[in-house]
């Protein structure tokens, strides 16, 4: 396979980390402000938190991971990848309204938590957060060391170093505010490969005429754009993740929370089609290596970009591919390092240590040492080249486990610190229960989880319909969804347990939330969240 | 389905993204307007 000189790869990562540096500067100031670092001035404007949330969504993993969709479950795959991934943007910003409208000045989600419920659910949720970052920033530095290491001389290391110092160096001074700027170009950049490698790729495959001889290697499944298996594999787990991610990912809401407030509904529907538009093009590059009849090298389908690219495009374009994939990475780390920073500066150092009464000063140093420490495990984890997959599946379980009293907390005054705990921790013990088929999946047992997790399908599409349409919208939704899937799911969903034991989550989560939260006589005033979330530096120093 | 539809199927992706791409660059040339008439950060 075709590879870059080391003095070119050298040369593409110095000009890019040094001129995203170079922006940075612009910004900088000696004495930056708590809350800026945190969530800028609470007021960005559409243009750049569009393409801030844009950048920040897709990270290294969305191209790989669209473009094997693609190859291995042709038609449809790359849809069953990008439109789920792009709709969690989407969903997520109903909810984004209700959580700035009852605290304007938030820098975390968990830190509304925290006036709503009290430390318990603020640290599950935090805990949840940081881990959730700590893991993309290491995924993120291990595709900068794999995408090296394809296509260059230089090894793994090298790379998965060089994105490290590079992403610290532009972020650490300035922040959250370093990270939304440098987005936009690092966005640019992106578009720009996408636009001109998949029509380049296309029509070196032969154009149209490719299909005449193409569509002869799909199975069935594959040449169909309703293929059971891309939804069911795919698809279908995807689909249940939309809100648990977006709920899990403090890189969303610490943009909530920074755009202005008006913006929030364009900058997220934006988001959702530029997304979308990127990556669902990409993964059409996995579509089209399949008709071309391209064998992944060594057999791995993360190699099928890199592997296209150096097949079919010339010297200049790879490199183009090579920025765009840089871009990608950086643009997640860099806010995964400022999600990072917030969530100890605030829900740790702030709201735990200085008990709401922090010094400004010490808390902006909290936030440039957590991460540097942020970086230095990144980058020791991506190089020991760890699994990361058990960790991924409890930390999309958790946050699966929490969508449901997060958000019945700040629409519900009857919820309470015991229903959103006892139902987070009711939800992720019967995950792993499911999960792991620690009990045999047969029988009573099986049925008894299969309708939890009609349960958990209803409570998902409750939850879509109460987002855009109301409470009213949202139970009909949600009991028409339940009573549509318990008849399917009966004697099928046992056959699936990552499906299984996802809706599970939701399902036992919001069943126990609903059922804790009855009993209480407590009634919540959301106008205290307001009193109680404020700016921690009111000037500017 | 027709390789026509086939084909605006693959490359209908990048248009898209050049779309965004184009509305994100004039909203930003518009928020950098904005900011420096109220003499306000953009960031």
């Amino acid at each position: 396979m075709y590879q870059l000189s080391i003095t070119t790869v050298l040369l593409l990562l110095l000009g890019f980390y040094g001129l995203t540096f170079l922006v940075s500067l612009r910004i900088g100031k000696k004495k930056e402000n708590v809350d800026s670092y945190m969530v800028s001035n609470n007021s960005i404007g559409f243009g750049m938190s569009a393409a801030s949330m844009t950048a920040t969504w897709i990270w290294a993993a969305s191209f790989y991971a669209a473009a094997s969709s693609g190859y291995k479950y042709g038609i449809s795959g790359a849809l069953h990848y990008g439109l789920w991934g792009a709709l969690m943007i989407l969903f997520i910003y109903p909810f984004g309204k209700r959580f700035r409208q009852l605290a304007p000045k938030a820098h975390t989600l968990a830190e509304i938590m925290h006036a709503r419920h009290g430390r318990s659910s603020q640290m599950i949720l935090a805990g949840s957060n940081i881990l959730g970052s700590v893991i993309s920033l290491m995924v993120n530095f291990t595709a900068a060391g794999a995408l090296v290491e394809v296509l260059s001389p230089l090894t793994f290391t090298h790379g998965v170093l060089i994105a490290g110092a590079g992403v610290l160096s532009y972020t650490l001074w300035s922040g959250f505010r370093s990270s939304v700027l440098t987005d936009f170009g690092q966005l640019l950049a992106m578009i720009i490969a996408a636009v001109v490698i998949i029509p380049m790729i296309f029509f070196q495959l032969g154009g149209p005429e490719l299909f005449t001889e193409g569509m002869a290697r799909l199975t069935p499944e594959q040449s169909s754009f309703f293929s059971k298996s891309a939804i069911l594999e795919q698809g279908a787990p995807f689909f249940v993740a939309v809100l648990a991610y977006a709920i899990g990912n403090q890189t969303i809401a610490q943009r909530l929370f920074a755009v202005r407030e008006d913006l929030i509904k364009p900058t997220f529907i934006t988001a959702t089609i530029g997304y979308g538009a990127i990556v669902i093009g990409l993964g059409m590059l996995g579509f089209l290596a399949l008709l071309a009849g391209v064998q992944p090298l060594d057999g791995d389908l993360n190699n099928l970009i890199p592997q296209m690219a150096a097949t079919y495009l010339p010297p200049f374009v790879i490199g183009l591919l090579f920025i765009m994939v840089i871009g990608a990475l950086s643009s997640t780390a860099d806010s995964d390092l400022s999600a990072l920073s917030a969530l100890v500066m605030t829900d740790v150092y702030g709201k735990n240590i200085a008990k709401g009464k922090p010094n400004p000063t010490t808390m902006l140093w909290v936030g440039r040492v957590t991460m540097i420490v942020a970086t230095m495990v990144g980058v020791i984890f991506a190089s020991l080249k760890l699994d990361i997959l058990t960790m991924l599946i409890f930390v999309g379980a958790l946050w699966g486990t929490i969508v449901f009293p997060v958000i019945a907390s700040l629409f519900w005054q009857r919820v309470t610190n015991k229903a959103f705990t006892s139902a987070v921790a009711a939800g992720f013990s019967m995950f792993l229960v499911t999960r792991f088929e620690m009990l045999p999946m047969q029988g009573v047992v099986a049925v008894f989880f299969e309708l939890c997790a009609s349960v958990g399908g209803g409570v998902v599409i409750g939850m879509m319909a109460f987002g855009f349409f109301g409470r009213n919208a949202g139970l009909v939704f949600g009991f028409l969804a339940l009573a549509a899937l318990a008849p399917f799911a009966v004697g099928f969903l046992r056959d699936y347990p990552v499906l299984l034991s996802s809706l599970t989550a939701y399902g036992v989560s919001a069943m126990v939330c609903v059922a804790v939260s009855f009993r209480s006589q407590n009634r919540f005033d959301f106008e205290s969240i307001g009193e109680r979330v404020v700016a921690f530096q009111t000037k500017a120093r | 389905m027709s390789h026509f539809y086939l084909t605006l199927y693959v490359l209908v992706w990048p248009v898209i993204a050049a779309i965004v791409m184009a509305v994100l660059c004039v909203s930003l040339f518009r928020d950098i307007r904005k900011a420096k008439r109220e003499g306000k950060d953009l960031v």
